[in-house]
C-alpha cells in the first residue's frame, strides 16, 4: 500500500512540483491545501500518512499550521519543505515536533529518503546496530596496532545494562547524530603505562602523560569509528564529544538508558574494555 | 568558559527539579577548579556536542543519591542504589541537560545535543574533564547536596 501524502503550500506551482515528485516516486497525493482551515478539514477527511508543509504562507505560516495540526493529531507526521532553512527555523521545527525538513528546490531523491526514514524510522538505527559495533572494534584494533604495535583479539562479553567494574582508567565519549550513544574504553593503569611506553618509545614521565595518552587514544578510536560509519551512511551524521576521564579509585560504570555492547580486546599489554551503545534518535533532517 | 554561560544550566536546574518532586532549589555557591576533581558516590556524565562542547556532570554521595531517587519515585523506599534508582537519577540528569540545551538556544546557542547519561559509582575516584577549568555549582535541593560540574568550551 502506497504512502498517502498531503501537500500544503500557498504556491500552486510548488504544490504541482511536490505532488509530481511524490507521484513519480510511488506515493499517493491525497490532498492539496493552502490555508489552515483547509488543512484541518482535509486532513480529517483524507487521513494522510504525512503532510509536506511550506513555511512562508499568507495567514497562518507553516509553524503555526504544524502546531495546530499536531494539537489536532499529536501523531501527525510533518515534513517542512521550504526555501528557508537555518538554525533558528530548524530549532523551532524541532520544538514543534516536525519529523523532517527539506530545503526548496526539492530534490526527489532527498524527498524519498526523508519519507522512507520517517515511515520506517527504525531502518537507519538497525543499520547502525548491524555495522556500528564491528566498526568500533575495527577502529580500536587498527589504531592500537598502529600506535602501540600489538596484535588485538576480541572477546564478546554480551549486550547488557549491567555495570562494568573499572580496571583503573575509564574514558567516556558521547556520540550524537541520527542516533545518540556512548563509547566507553577502560583499561588498567599498568596496561595504560605499557601502551604509553610503546607509543612514546620511553616510559611515561608521570600519570598525567599516561592519562593524556588514554584520552587521546579513545578520542581517535571514537572519531575514526564515527567517520567510517558516516562514510558508509551519510544519514548517520555521527559526531563525538571530547572525552571524560575517570581514574584513581575503582568505580562501577553503568548506562541506565542504553544497553552497552561489551567487548574485551586482548593485547600484549593487557586487556582493553570497549563498550558501545546507541539509542534511537530523531528521524532524518536534510 | 565565561561564567555567565552557566546561566542556562542554572535555569534548567531551577525549572526541572521542582517538576520531579522537590520543593526547593537553592544555589549555595559557585567555584572554579581545574580539569580534575575527586568525587565520592555517584557522578552522572552527560556529554554535550554542538557550537559549545564538553561535559556536564552531576554528583552526589551515595546516601543523597538514594534519597534523591526516593523523592523522584514519590517517597518509595530506596535501600540500595539499584537499577531503578540509577535510572531515576540518570533521567534527572537527562532532563536537566536537555532543558539546558533549550535554555542555550534562547540565548542564541542553537544546535546543542546531549548523549545518553553514563553513571560512575565509586569512592575517592577522580574525574578529568576535557577543559582547562571546571565550574562547580553547589545546589541544595530540599536537604540534598548536589554538585554540578560544568566543563564546556
Amino acid at each position: 500500500m502506497s504512502v498517502k501524502v498531503m501537500v500544503m503550500d500557498d504556491s500552486p506551482f510548488s504544490r504541482m512540483m511536490i505532488s509530481e515528485a511524490l507521484t513519480e516516486n510511488g506515493y499517493e497525493v491525497v490532498g492539496e491545501v493552502d490555508t489552515l482551515e483547509d488543512l484541518l478539514e482535509t486532513y480529517a477527511t483524507c487521513k494522510p500518512d504525512l503532510v509536506t508543509m511550506d513555511i512562508a504562507m499568507p495567514g497562518a505560516d507553516g509553524f503555526e499550521c504544524s502546531r495546530e495540526l499536531r494539537m489536532h493529531d499529536p501523531k501527525a507526521k510533518i515534513i517542512l519543505v521550504s526555501s528557508m532553512k537555518d538554525e533558528e527555523t530548524e530549532a523551532e521545527a524541532k520544538r514543534i515536533g516536525v519529523s523532517g525538513y527539506i530545503q526548496k528546490p526539492i530534490d526527489a531523491e532527498t524527498l524519498v529518503k526523508v519519507i522512507n526514514n520517517i515511515m520506517s524510522p527504525d531502518s537507519l538505527y538497525e543499520k547502525l546496530m548491524e555495522r556500528g559495533f564491528d566498526t568500533f572494534k575495527e577502529a580500536l584494533a587498527q589504531n592500537v596496532t598502529r600506535m602501540a604495535k600489538t596484535p588485538v583479539a576480541f572477546t564478546e562479553m554480551g549486550i547488557t545494562d549491567d555495570p562494568y567494574m573499572s580496571q583503573g582508567i575509564t574514558t567516556v565519549i558521547g556520540i550524537i547524530g541520527q542516533s545518540t550513544g556512548t563509547m566507553i574504553m577502560d583499561l588498567s593503569i599498568e596496561s595504560a603505562e605499557k601502551i604509553a611506553e610503546a607509543i612514546l618509545r620511553r616510559p611515561a614521565k608521570n600519570r598525567d602523560e599516561v592519562l593524556a595518552m588514554v584520552s587521546e587514544l579513545a578520542n581517535i578510536i571514537a572519531g575514526i569509528a564515527c567517520s567510517m560509519l558516516n562514510k558508509k551512511e551519510k544519514a548517520f551524521s555521527l559526531r563525538v564529544s571530547p572525552p571524560s576521564l575517570f581514574h584513581g579509585n575503582t568505580a562501577e560504570i553503568t548506562s541506565p538508558s542504553v544497553k552497552i555492547h561489551q567487548f574485551l580486546a586482548a593485547t600484549d599489554f593487557g586487556d582493553i574494555f570497549l563498550g558501545v551503545g546507541f539509542k534511537k534518535g530523531s528521524v532524518l533532517w536534510m | 568558559m565565561d561564567v555567565n554561560m552557566i546561566n542556562p544550566i542554572l535555569c534548567a536546574f531551577a525549572e526541572i527539579i521542582p517538576q520531579i518532586g522537590f520543593q526547593t532549589v537553592q544555589k549555595k555557591n559557585l567555584s572554579l577548579v581545574g580539569p580534575t576533581f575527586t568525587y565520592d558516590g555517584v557522578l552522572i556524565n552527560l556529554s554535550v556536542i554542538g557550537p559549545i562542547k564538553g561535559v556536564i556532570m552531576i554528583g552526589m554521595d551515595n546516601d543523597s543519591a538514594k534519597r534523591f531517587a526516593s523523592k523522584m519515585m514519590m517517597g518509595m523506599e530506596v535501600v540500595e542504589f539499584d537499577k531503578l534508582a540509577q535510572s531515576a537519577v540518570s533521567e534527572m540528569g537527562n532532563m536537566v541537560c536537555a532543558n539546558a540545551c533549550t535554555q542555550y538556544s534562547k540565548i542564541g546557542v542553537t544546535g546543542l545535543d546531549i548523549s545518553p547519561p553514563i553513571l560512575m559509582i565509586g569512592q575517592g575516584g577522580q574525574a578529568t574533564l576535557p577543559v582547562p577549568q571546571t565550574i562547580v555549582i553547589h545546589f541544595l535541593v530540599d536537604d540534598i547536596n548536589i554538585k554540578v560540574y560544568v566543563g564546556l568550551v
